[in-house]
């Protein structure tokens, strides 16, 4: 019955596209892009009130010198931050502030970005239909890569219009040229990880993997820069650190754009070798040499709390070793940070208003201890983060057809994590306890322990946040946590400068943590934080049990 | 009475305004293998989450051996094992570690079974999964699943990815559970399958169960087709009693008749009719009957002599 057929007369192919041969490039761009302009507004609109901020509390020359006394001289927010120069102007308040804090999100920001289009889109087998189309993997890395630039571009453009609404107003009065450049420094650390994070989405055969192998370029790059603004004998250290450089530009006090020209040297460097990779190795695999077939380890198992630990121990060990040794580098670095200022009004005065007393050494290692509070956050996240990759991925449905229920697995994972937590908050305070004792600055093993497990409860708070995400809105939990994080980080480290709200303050759970050990832990407050955490973790629990499964 | 391996009453689903299945009221004897049918989005998938509480229903309950797929799920998995059309493992395990891994889960394993199939179905157990392919990763999945000789065998898709000889050795694999009084429920696509392997078939349309019981009795209710070729122009046909649809093309006509075929003989009677072949129904053209429009059978067009008979 060969009438059956329907017989369609040939007719002209329309194009889907002008490029088709571009397709990777449009894919990557629009999402990065749409990151960019996002996080680009949260830098520009953090500039604009920041800045406005502080030209509203501080008046006068002298409240500007007062606030340069209290904070220009404190070792512990140098190392945190950046080398202050100039604070008692809002150019060198500016530039400190800003060029400290948001170069850290900017380069998480890129690591995590980059990470994600290039090394899990890859994962998820999307790039094998785009390699199917008019393209070729040399060609695509190069789109890849364009893409990523676009979206840097959007962070730029965005942050740059807060720069100039904020610096042409006539109260600060920074040039144009100077508004630009400062935006350039202020993204500088967005486009080294982004470019830093496409390499290692070549080396790494998951984008875990290569995330935690950007993750330790940043924790060394940051770690470096710390110690060379902790003592002037190590200054030379900002030299070798990418952190380093971007501070070294001095964007509105005293501009050295050479001092961007190695980060112009790693962009171009790593983005040659990504290209180079990209085109030779095979879609899939990792340029990294790693064996395909091995003897079978059973160890661990037996269920799926020892499949957890076993899929979350390289990630878990390279945590550990970097709170290990940062905080050893703190500990050592502590007693020649501050014997210069022992006895510093400034520094008196700074601990004060945090609620701290104690010596000057306490109280560098009180501040420093934030960013191990936020590195242990960091682990937080990435633990609730693999939750809901378990979950997206269809992993977990392989357990949760058998005889494993939810319940069980929510909480041997959440249970896990929050040994992880304190094993680092404990290692955290036994390893600045060996970096001070070996300098003998005579501060005490406990009072160093108990301030390690006085950063854990913040990260236990977020644990509870996302595992509550986790439940209530499986496909938000990532941006949920990481979200969070980066408002708690910001409200902690600019709120506490500029006169903000106390019931904007008491939404970062940073806020809520004593500097320990320059004071004495707040327990009673620990305990609250802990609770609510706990409290997520139930609900989330709750909420995990009665909802369908969710796959990406 | 013996406890049903499955049993579902009023099971539904809906998502939003959608109803991904309504009204599902079926049920399942141990030993039996059952087939479920149905074009993409039908809900077949959502039927099997219900079932392994993977999903929670917005209507009915389902059962598996008598426990509660929603309040008593651990005990429910612990007679079953499911396998997914779509293989999703943890890249970094072995083969070998994955099936060890599964098993613990799982709670039981016949280790020697396992040995078996992984000869039967030629899998390296040695090699990591991210470098298997993507039938090779299915292998692991219906070898996990087999290995633990679960008293229900839960199949979606389970051979997609597959190559013709590793299909064979997964019925003869269906074939030895049946043989040992295990119930098998297949979701399918490939309608050869399900026909040699299943003693009932469920056939869904738009989240609803239109069509359940053995081929013989879709057979049966359903139309048997005829084939008439003639010497010279065939005789118009579509008004005999039992004919539901006729088609000519050229000295050939192709009938549908539902009912007795008496009438049909009688009246092909002294027509000239030299050939006449009629056959009961594949399953892919009963499955077909229920995804016209409305339901019915497609509509076939008519031939260029344009004498085709309407039902």
């Amino acid at each position: 019955m060969t009438d059956l057929l329907i017989k369609t007369p040939p007719r002209d192919l329309s194009l889907a596209g002008r490029n088709p041969g571009l397709v990777v490039a449009g894919q990557v761009s629009r999402r990065a892009a749409r990151s960019g302009t996002l996080w680009g507004l949260v830098f520009g609109l953090f500039v604009v009130v920041q800045t406005l901020g502080y030209v509203s509390d501080y008046k006068t020359q002298a409240a500007r010198d007062q606030l340069a006394r209290a904070f220009g001289t404190n070792v512990g927010l140098n190392a945190l931050l950046g080398q202050a120069h100039d604070i008692n102007t809002i150019a060198g308040w500016a530039s400190w502030r800003f060029v400290g804090i948001l170069t850290i999100l900017g380069s998480i920001w890129g690591l995590l970005t980059s990470t994600r289009l290039i090394r899990g889109d890859e994962e998820a087998g999307y790039y094998e239909l785009l390699l199917a189309g008019q393209t070729t993997r040399g060609r695509a890395g190069v789109q890849a890569v364009a893409g990523l630039g676009a979206g840097l571009l959007a962070m730029f453009v965005v942050t740059a219009l807060g720069t100039i609404i904020t610096g042409r107003s006539a109260s600060v009065g920074f040039s144009l040229g100077q508004c630009l450049y400062f935006s350039v420094t202020l993204v500088a650390g967005a486009a080294m990880f982004l470019a830093i994070g496409a390499l290692t989405s070549q080396l790494a055969s998951t984008r875990r993997g290569a995330a935690a192998m950007a993750g330790i370029v940043f924790g060394i790059a940051y770690a470096l820069r710390m110690a060379a603004d902790s003592a002037p004998g190590l200054h030379w250290l900002v030299w070798l650190s990418p952190l380093g450089w971007i501070e070294e530009s001095r964007p509105l006090t005293d501009p050295r754009p050479l001092a961007l020209l190695p980060v112009l040297v790693l962009l171009v460097a790593s983005t040659a070798v990504t290209l180079h990779l990209a085109a030779r190795r095979d879609l899939g695999a990792a340029a990294w040499p790693g064996g395909n077939s091995s003897r079978p380890h059973l160890a661990l198992l037996g269920g799926p709390t020892g499949l957890a630990v076993r899929l979350m121990r390289p990630a878990a060990l390279g945590w550990l070793l970097a709170v290990a040794g940062f905080s050893v580098l703190l500990g050592t670095v502590a007693e020649s940070s501050t014997k210069d200022i022992t006895g510093s009004k400034g520094v008196a005065q700074a601990i004060g208003r945090l609620g701290g007393q104690g010596s000057s050494i306490a109280a560098y290692l009180g501040l420093t201890f934030l960013v191990l509070a936020l590195l242990i956050a960091l682990v937080s996240a990435g633990q609730i983060t693999a939750m809901r990759t378990e979950e997206a991925d269809g992993h977990l449905q392989n357990l949760l057809v058998r005889a494993a229920s939810r319940t069980s697995w929510f909480a041997g994972r959440l249970g896990l994590s929050c040994l992880l937590l304190v094993a680092a908050g404990l290692l955290a305070g036994t390893g600045a306890w060996a970096g001070a004792a070996s300098q003998h600055s005579g501060v005490r093993f406990w009072s160093l322990v108990t301030a390690g497990l006085n950063v854990v409860p913040p990260g236990l708070f977020l644990l509870g946040l996302g595992a509550l995400a986790l439940g209530a809105w499986p496909r938000r939990t990532s941006a949920v946590v990481y979200g969070y994080l980066a408002w708690s980080f910001i409200v902690e480290f600019a709120g506490g400068v500029v006169h903000t709200s106390h019931w904007l303050l008491d939404t970062s759970v940073f806020f809520h943590m004593v500097p320990a050990p320059a004071t004495a832990p707040d327990w009673s407050s620990a305990a609250v934080i802990t609770g609510l955490g706990v409290l997520g973790a139930v609900l989330g629990g709750l909420l995990l049990h009665h909802r369908d499964l969710q796959n990406a | 009475m013996v406890t049903p391996a499955i049993r579902t009453e009023g099971l539904g689903k809906r998502y939003g305004k959608v109803d991904a299945l309504a009204d599902l009221s079926l049920q399942i004897a141990p030993g039996e293998v059952v087939g479920y049918l149905g074009p993409n989005g039908a809900g077949k998938t959502t039927t099997i989450r219900l079932l392994l509480g993977l999903a929670r229903p917005t209507a009915g309950r389902a059962e598996i051996f008598g426990s509660d797929c929603q309040r008593q799920t651990v005990e429910a998995h612990r007679r079953l094992a499911y396998v997914p059309g779509e293989a999703s493992l943890w890249p970094s395990l072995t083969g070998a570690e994955t099936l060890h891994l599964l098993g613990r889960v799982q709670g039981r394993v016949d280790t020697a079974y396992r040995d078996e199939l992984i000869g039967r179905f030629d899998l390296d157990p040695s090699k990591k999964v991210r470098a298997y392919s993507k039938g090779n990763k299915q292998k692991i999945l219906l070898i996990a699943a087999l290995m633990a000789r679960p008293d229900l065998l839960v199949l979606d898709e389970p051979t997609s990815g597959l190559d013709p000889l590793m299909e064979q050795a997964f019925r003869h694999c269906v074939h030895e559970a049946r043989e040992a009084g295990q119930t098998v429920f297949l979701s399918s696509h490939i309608l050869s399958e399900v026909e040699a392997l299943c003693d009932r078939v469920g056939i869904l349309r738009e989240g609803r169960l239109v069509e359940m019981g053995t081929l013989a009795e879709m057979r049966y209710l359903s139309t048997l087709t005829v084939e008439a070729t003639f010497g010279g122009v065939p005789p118009d046909l579509a008004g005999v009693a039992g004919v539901k649809r006729a088609v000519v093309d050229g000295h050939r006509v192709h009938l549908e008749v539902q009912g007795p075929i008496e009438p049909v003989v009688d009246a092909l009677a002294g027509t000239g009719v030299r050939e006449l072949l009629s056959r009961e129904p594949s399953l892919e053209e009963l499955f077909l009957a229920h995804y016209g429009p409305g339901g019915a059978a497609p509509v076939l067009a008519a031939s260029p002599a344009g004498a085709a008979g309407r039902p």
